[in-house]
């Protein structure tokens, strides 16, 4: 069952065309990433996704529920965290909590229990008396999690949950995202790429507006192994090696690596061509050191769809 | 009905909890202080005067009512945009409206939640003022019934002014311009019945209309101790009206 359905999602604020024809799925107990680069239209769709503003056009259905008309419904499975914590800085943790619980209709009989889980799965039971606008950044947005947790929704929308945390925070979050696949579907935003490769099961791509490719991090990586990436250690000269593999017809995007690698794409059609490759850095009397083959990460795939 | 009491709730907190409220409460006292006891030492010296001359043009006990409670009306002007300018304009600011907008609850609930918040902060403040008139009848023999009638009359245009504060603050993020903007249109329900005699000197129907949306119309005749169904419908109506464009306001960004 699909948790998230959103089809042919369009917004423009004026004449700037954020969002066109953005569709995809979310299936029940995933984690999906939602990767863009900044205005992408990440922020836009999530908001669109929760009920903040409307689309010019498409449809939302969280958990069967239409946005737009069953919105109470909808909203009563879902638990957002934007990209800007919603916190009231004079209120405590405790208090912010229970705020949310109270708004998102949980029944106060089960609002105790639910606030003293919460407070000790993200690890808040030590501030929970303080006040919010006196937290550190890494303690708001685990109170601002919370708060999108508390009702424990069907579906959960995190905006860049790592924005602003420190390495040890991120490494937190991460987990935390982690432990709630299975009883949650979750959408996670980032622009980040390997926050999305850590913690997703399938990863969506957005770029100026439109979802230009959705998948697993294997189908997308293989997906763009077309042309396959290796890489050549060669013991000396390198600008001369650089200009004899150049004639090899079968080779492109030849260029010198950080590492002092000469890095290329090779035709897989064309596998001989590996041969070629090593007989031209031998027979040239370069130095062959060592030829592999790289496998693309996903910040290749992000680079090449994006640009 | 639940959503609106948590969300009155907190902001009813949140607006004690912050240096904001405390400034409304000293200025309002402050202000009402200065001018009662203005009022009073008036009063004495007229009085005094008049009983020298043989008794004759006394002030009585309910001009000095009248003018308090005409000097609220004018107090009332700087306090309410100071209220309610931050309601959505701060929210939309700091983004904790989407709290809101996100968790399973109407717009109208949103709106009557911070209404009713601003509304009994208003009213505490207005409550504090109670001290003006006891003093009063501590020294005198003031009429109790206007003074009752004035108190509601003045609770319902604090009603009416908090609704339009209110709907301004939704239309901006900038808690500044909506304290100026509501200021002015509070402003204006004030002076619209001596605008009218100005715009007109027929006494015609463009006057009637300008006083009838003005507050001081209506007004007057709770400070003469009375209660009619036409006035105090004029004010529930114009808090029910404006209410009802703040719901539009937030309602409408999720409009396809």
């Amino acid at each position: 069952m699909n948790m998230i359905e959103v089809s042919g999602l369009s917004k423009s604020f004026g004449a700037n065309r954020v969002l066109d024809g953005v569709s995809f799925v979310v299936p029940k107990g995933t984690v999906v990433g939602f990767l863009g680069a900044n205005g992408a239209g990440k922020t836009t769709t999530m908001d669109i996704l929760c009920g903040c503003i409307g689309a010019d056009q498409g449809d939302v259905k969280i958990a069967g529920y239409d946005i737009t008309d069953q919105d109470l419904e909808a909203k009563r499975r879902l638990g957002y965290l934007p990209d800007v914590p919603p916190l009231y800085g004079e209120l405590t943790v405790q208090e912010s909590i229970k705020f949310s619980a109270e708004i998102n209709g949980l029944q106060s009989s089960k609002i105790k229990s639910r606030l003293n889980q919460v407070l000790e799965r993200l690890s808040l039971g030590e501030v929970r008396g303080k006040l919010v606008g006196n937290l550190s950044k890494g303690f708001r947005q685990r109170v601002a999690l919370a708060q999108a947790l508390v009702h424990d929704p069907e579906v959960l929308i995190l905006d860049e949950p790592t924005e602003g945390l420190d390495p040890h925070q991120i490494l937190q979050m991460r987990e935390l995202i982690k432990s709630l696949r299975g009883d949650h579907t979750v959408l996670l935003s980032s622009h980040i790429l390997s926050e999305i490769q850590n913690v997703a099961d399938s990863i969506i791509i957005i770029n100026r507006g439109k979802v230009v490719t959705h998948g697993t991090y294997e189908d997308l990586t293989s997906k763009f192994e077309g042309k396959r990436a290796y890489k050549v250690r060669v013991g000396n000269s390198y600008e001369n090696a650089m200009a004899a593999l150049r004639n090899l017809p079968e080779i492109s995007e030849l260029k010198l690596s950080d590492d002092r690698s000469i890095s290329f794409n090779l035709s897989s059609a064309n596998e001989v061509g590996l041969d070629r490759v090593a007989k031209t850095v031998v027979d040239g009397g370069f130095g062959l050191r060592e030829l592999s083959q790289t496998s693309k990460s996903l910040e290749d795939v992000f680079y090449q769809l994006t640009r | 009905m639940n959503s609106i009491i948590t969300i009155a709730k907190r902001d009813f907190k949140s607006g004690f909890a912050t240096p904001k409220s405390g400034a409304v409460l000293f200025f309002f006292l402050l202000f009402m202080g200065l001018f009662f006891s203005s009022f009073v030492k008036t009063f004495i010296e007229f009085q005094a005067r008049a009983g020298m001359m043989g008794g004759g043009g006394a002030p009585t006990m309910e001009q000095l009512i009248k003018a308090m409670f005409y000097n609220l009306h004018f107090i009332l002007i700087l306090i309410v945009p100071a209220v309610t300018m931050g309601t959505f304009a701060e929210e939309q600011k700091s983004q904790t409206l989407r709290l809101l907008q996100t968790a399973p609850i109407k717009a109208y609930e949103i709106v009557l939640g911070k209404f009713v918040a601003a509304a009994g902060l208003m009213g505490f403040v207005l409550f504090l003022s109670i001290g003006y008139p006891l003093f009063l009848k501590a020294h005198g023999t003031p009429d109790m019934g206007v003074v009752m009638s004035s108190y509601l009359g003045l609770f319902l245009l604090i009603c009416a002014q908090i609704s339009l504060g209110i709907w301004i603050s939704s239309l901006t993020k900038n808690q500044f311009l909506a304290f100026i903007f509501t200021m002015f249109g509070l402003f204006m329900m004030l002076v619209l019945d001596f605008i009218s005699k100005a715009v007109t000197t027929s006494g015609g129907q463009i006057e009637s209309i300008l006083q009838y949306f003005g507050t001081t119309k209506h007004l007057d005749v709770f400070f003469k101790g009375l209660i009619t169904v036409g006035d105090s419908m004029f004010f529930v109506l114009f808090t029910a009206m404006f209410l009802f464009f703040t719901t539009v306001t937030l309602d409408s960004r999720r409009w396809k």
